[in-house]
C-alpha cells in the first residue's frame, strides 16, 4: 500500500487541490435534485421547514412530548430537530455513498478523473442541506426565545461526524462498486442507527445497564454535545474528543481502503 | 527514462482482467487474500511496447476485442497495468467517448464549464476559452438549453469542441469521431491536423482504415492483445490488417460468428459482400436487404433494410455510408438528417421489426461501390452501435460507361458558334 494513502496531511492537500472540481460536483448534485421542480431550489429551504412544522404539530400539540429531565427547557421538537441535523449529515452521506462511484461509471472509465473525490460529493450535499437546516434551527430558536451563543459552536462540534461520514463513505463507495447490495443494506442500517442514536431521546433516559452501548457510539457523543451547546449546558468534551480521534482514524482507514481498491473499479464497472 | 522527444513510452504493457462469475466471488477473493483463485484471468493486452514521438500521430487498428480500448485506457492512466508501464510525458486529454462527463439535465454552457473543471480548469480559464468553444460547436442558442434537447450532431459537436479546448500535449482519441456528420468529421480532423502541426502527439484508434491512412504517420496493428510487429508505414499495416479481415470475415466479437447470423437472408442476396466487417452489441440486427440499382443515368437507387430488434431500443438511428473500393467515403447520411425528410424514429420494442428505405440519387459513374450500414442508439450521450455492417453491400454500376472519374455531374454543355471570321 502506498504510504500517501494514510498520511493525513497528504490526503488533505490532495483533496484541497481538487476543491474547485469538488465544489462544482456538489453544486451539480444539489441542483440536480431540484432541477425541473416548480419551486426549484426553494425546496432546499421548504422541505426542512415543512418537516419542522410537522414535528412541532405532532410532538408539540398532539403528543405534547417533554424532553426527559428537561421539563421547562427547549420544546421537544426543537431538541429532536437539533439532533436530527447532526445525524443527517452522517446518515445522508452514508446512505448515498454506495452509489457515489458506481453511479458515475463514465468518470471512472472514460475520463481522467480523481475518483477519490466522488464519495465527498454526498457529504458536500449533506452539509449544504445541514447548513439550511441550521439556519432554520437558529430562526426557530430565536422565534421561541431560546437563542443562545452556544449555537455558534455547532459547526465546530459536527467535525467528528464529518470525519466519520467521509471515512465510512470512502469505505462503502469502494464496496458499492463491487457489491450492488450495499445500496440496499446501507440505508436500512442508517434507519436502525437513527433509532439507536440519542436523537429522539437523551442518553440520560436510557436504562443504566445499557448506556455502555451509547458510550460506544461516537455519533451519540456529538449529538449530545451539539444539544448541550444549544441549551447552554456544559459540553462533555472528553467524549467529543474521543469521537474526533475515532473520526480521524476512520477517515484515514476509509481513504486507504478506497485507494487500495480503486485500481479494480474500472474492471468492475 | 524516456528521452525528451518521446511523448509516450509503452514498455511490455500487459493487462489481465480478473473475471468473476458471480459478484460474491470477488468478496471471497478479497477475504482469502490470494490463497484461492475465484476468477478467470483474461489477458486483454500482452507485452505491448512502442514509443510515440512528440508531434507524431500514431494509429492503432485492430478488430473489436483486440485490446485497442484497453491500450488507450492504460495510456490515459484510467486503468492500472498488470505489468509493464506506459509513461506519458505531458498533459493528456482523452477523447475516449465524446461527452462522457456531460449530464443531460444541464445546459450546454453548464456542461462546458463543468467539463473544464473536470480537466482542471477554473471558471476564469474557461471564460477565456468559452467563445472558441461556442464558435467551434456552432450550436447557437442551444448553448443555454439542456443537453437533453440536443440532436446527436449538436451533442457531438459541443463535446468535441470542449475536449480539444484544453491545450493538451497528448491527445488520445478512441473512435470518438466515428460519429457526427461527415462535414463535422472533416472539421474535427482539420483541427486535429492543426494541433499536430503545433507539436501535439495524437494516438488514434479506429476501425476506419480510411481515417488511419489519412491522418497517421505510423500505425500499429493489435490482434488478440498483441502488437503485430512494430509500428510501421500506414499503408503497409493497413493492407496487412485488411488481409486478416478477409481471412476471417466473421470472427469479430459480439454479433458476428453467431449461428443465427449465418442463416439471415442478408447473406444470400445478390450484392452481398462476404468480406464485410460486422460489429455491434447485437441488440438489433440487419437481417435482409433489397437493392434496386438505378435503371438509367441519373436514376434513383433504392436500398431497403430489414432490422429486427432483440432488445427494446429508443430512437434507433440508421446510417448509411457509400465508399469506393479504395475506401474513400463518397457520401453518408443518417435518419437524423432533417433534409432527408425522415419521420422521427420511434421506440422499437424487443421482438419488433423495422424496414428502413434509403431512396438516393447517387449520380455515380460506372464502378464498384460499397455500402456500409449501421443502426445505433444514443443513451445519455453514449452512442452504442447495435449492428454495423461495414462494406456489407457491393454495388456495381455500368452506366454511364464513358465518363471519367466517380461523380456524374449530369453536365449540360452549350456551345454557341458565331459565323464569320475572327478579326485579327
Amino acid at each position: 500500500m502506498r504510504s500517501e494513502a494514510i498520511n493525513p496531511i497528504k490526503i488533505t492537500s490532495e483533496l484541497l487541490r481538487h476543491r474547485y472540481l469538488l465544489g462544482q460536483l456538489v453544486k451539480r448534485d444539489v441542483l440536480l435534485r431540484y432541477r425541473g421542480a416548480m419551486f426549484g431550489v426553494l425546496w432546499i429551504f421548504l422541505s426542512p421547514l415543512l418537516m419542522l412544522a410537522i414535528f412541532a404539530f405532532v410532538f408539540g400539540h398532539i403528543f405534547q412530548a417533554r424532553w426527559p429531565h428537561q421539563p421547562d427547557g427547549l420544546p421537544f421538537w426543537l431538541m429532536l430537530y437539533c439532533g436530527l441535523i447532526v445525524f443527517n449529515v452522517f446518515g445522508e452521506t452514508v446512505s448515498r455513498s454506495p452509489t457515489a462511484v458506481r453511479g458515475f461509471p463514465a468518470y471512472v472509465k472514460k475520463i481522467i478523473f480523481p475518483v477519490e473525490i466522488l464519495p465527498l460529493v454526498p457529504l458536500g450535499a449533506a452539509l449544504t442541506h445541514a447548513g439550511f437546516n441550521f439556519l432554520i434551527l437558529a430562526a426557530a430558536l430565536a422565534w421561541t426565545g431560546h437563542f443562545s451563543a452556544g449555537l455558534l459552536l455547532f459547526p465546530l462540534l459536527i467535525v467528528p461526524v464529518l470525519l466519520l461520514g467521509i471515512g465510512a463513505a470512502w469505505f462503502l463507495a469502494a464496496w458499492g462498486v463491487f457489491i450492488k447490495d450495499m445500496s440496499q443494506i446501507v440505508p436500512l442500517f442508517v434507519q436502525m442507527l437513527l433509532f439507536l442514536s440519542p436523537v429522539l431521546y437523551p442518553v440520560s433516559a436510557v436504562p443504566p445497564g445499557l448506556t455502555f452501548i451509547y458510550n460506544a457510539n461516537p455519533l451519540g457523543a456529538v449529538i449530545e454535545a451539539a444539544r448541550a451547546a444549544i441549551i447552554g449546558q456544559p459540553i462533555a468534551w472528553p467524549a467529543w474528543g474521543a469521537a474526533l480521534v475515532l473520526g480521524i482514524a476512520v477517515a484515514i482507514l476509509g481513504h486507504a481502503f478506497f485507494q487500495h481498491s480503486r485500481d479494480e473499479f474500472a474492471d468492475a464497472l | 527514462m524516456p528521452s525528451d522527444d518521446i511523448a509516450i513510452s509503452v514498455r511490455n504493457l500487459t493487462k489481465t482482467y480478473r473475471l468473476f462469475g458471480h459478484p460474491g466471488d470477488r468478496i471471497k477473493q478479497f477475504f482469502t487474500l490470494g490463497m484461492r483463485q475465484y476468477y478467470r484471468g483474461f489477458t486483454a493486452l500482452n507485452e505491448v511496447s512502442f514509443d510515440v514521438r512528440k508531434g507524431e500521430t500514431v494509429g492503432i487498428i485492430g478488430r473489436n476485442g483486440s485490446g485497442k480500448s484497453t491500450l488507450l485506457q492504460l495510456i490515459c492512466g484510467i486503468l492500472k497495468p498488470t505489468s509493464g508501464s506506459a509513461i506519458v510525458n505531458g498533459r493528456v486529454s482523452a477523447l475516449l467517448e465524446l461527452g462522457a462527463g456531460f449530464n443531460p439535465e444541464f445546459t450546454g454552457r453548464e456542461n462546458t464549464y463543468f467539463q473544464g473543471a473536470l480537466m482542471g480548469f477554473t471558471q476564469a480559464q474557461m471564460n477565456e476559452r468559452f467563445d472558441d468553444i461556442a464558435a467551434f460547436a456552432d450550436i447557437g442558442a442551444f448553448m443555454d438549453q439542456s443537453v437533453r434537447t440536443y440532436s446527436n450532431g449538436m451533442f457531438v459537436r459541443l463535446a468535441f469542441a470542449v475536449a480539444i479546448s484544453v491545450d493538451p500535449d497528448i491527445l488520445v482519441v478512441d473512435e470518438a469521431l466515428a460519429v457526427g456528420d461527415a462535414q463535422f468529421q472533416a472539421r474535427c480532423f482539420s483541427r486535429l491536423a492543426a494541433m499536430r502541426d503545433s507539436g501535439i502527439s495524437i494516438v488514434l484508434v479506429s476501425h476506419s482504415t480510411e481515417q488511419i491512412l489519412r491522418h497517421c504517420d505510423r500505425v500499429g496493428m493489435l490482434e488478440h492483445g498483441k502488437l503485430m510487429g512494430d509500428l510501421g508505414e500506414p499503408r503497409q499495416i493497413v493492407n496487412q490488417y485488411v488481409a486478416t479481415l478477409a481471412a476471417a470475415p466473421a470472427a469479430g466479437a459480439g454479433i458476428a460468428g453467431n449461428d443465427t447470423v449465418r442463416q439471415e437472408p442478408f447473406l444470400s442476396r445478390p450484392g452481398y459482400n462476404p468480406g464485410e466487417f460486422r460489429s455491434g452489441n447485437g441488440k438489433a440486427r440487419f437481417v435482409d436487404f433489397r437493392m434496386s440499382a438505378p435503371k438509367a443515368r441519373g436514376g434513383r437507387l433504392m436500398l431497403e433494410l430489414d432490422v429486427i430488434f432483440l432488445h427494446t431500443v429508443s430512437r434507433p438511428l440508421y446510417s448509411l455510408f457509400i465508399r469506393t473500393a479504395d475506401g474513400v467515403t463518397l457520401s453518408s447520411t443518417n435518419s437524423d438528417d432533417k433534409a432527408a425528410q425522415t419521420q422521427p424514429a420511434l421506440t422499437q420494442e424487443a421482438g419488433t421489426r423495422a424496414t428502413v428505405c434509403f431512396d438516393l440519387q447517387p449520380n455515380l459513374c460506372a464502378g464498384d461501390y460499397f455500402f456500409s450500414i449501421a443502426v445505433s442508439e444514443t443513451r445519455y450521450g453514449d452512442k452504442e452501435v447495435l449492428d454495423r455492417r461495414h462494406d456489407a453491400i457491393h454495388l456495381v454500376l455500368h452506366d454511364p460507361a464513358n465518363l471519367g472519374g466517380m461523380v456524374d455531374m449530369q453536365p449540360l454543355i452549350r456551345i454557341d458558334s458565331q459565323p464569320g471570321e475572327v478579326q485579327r
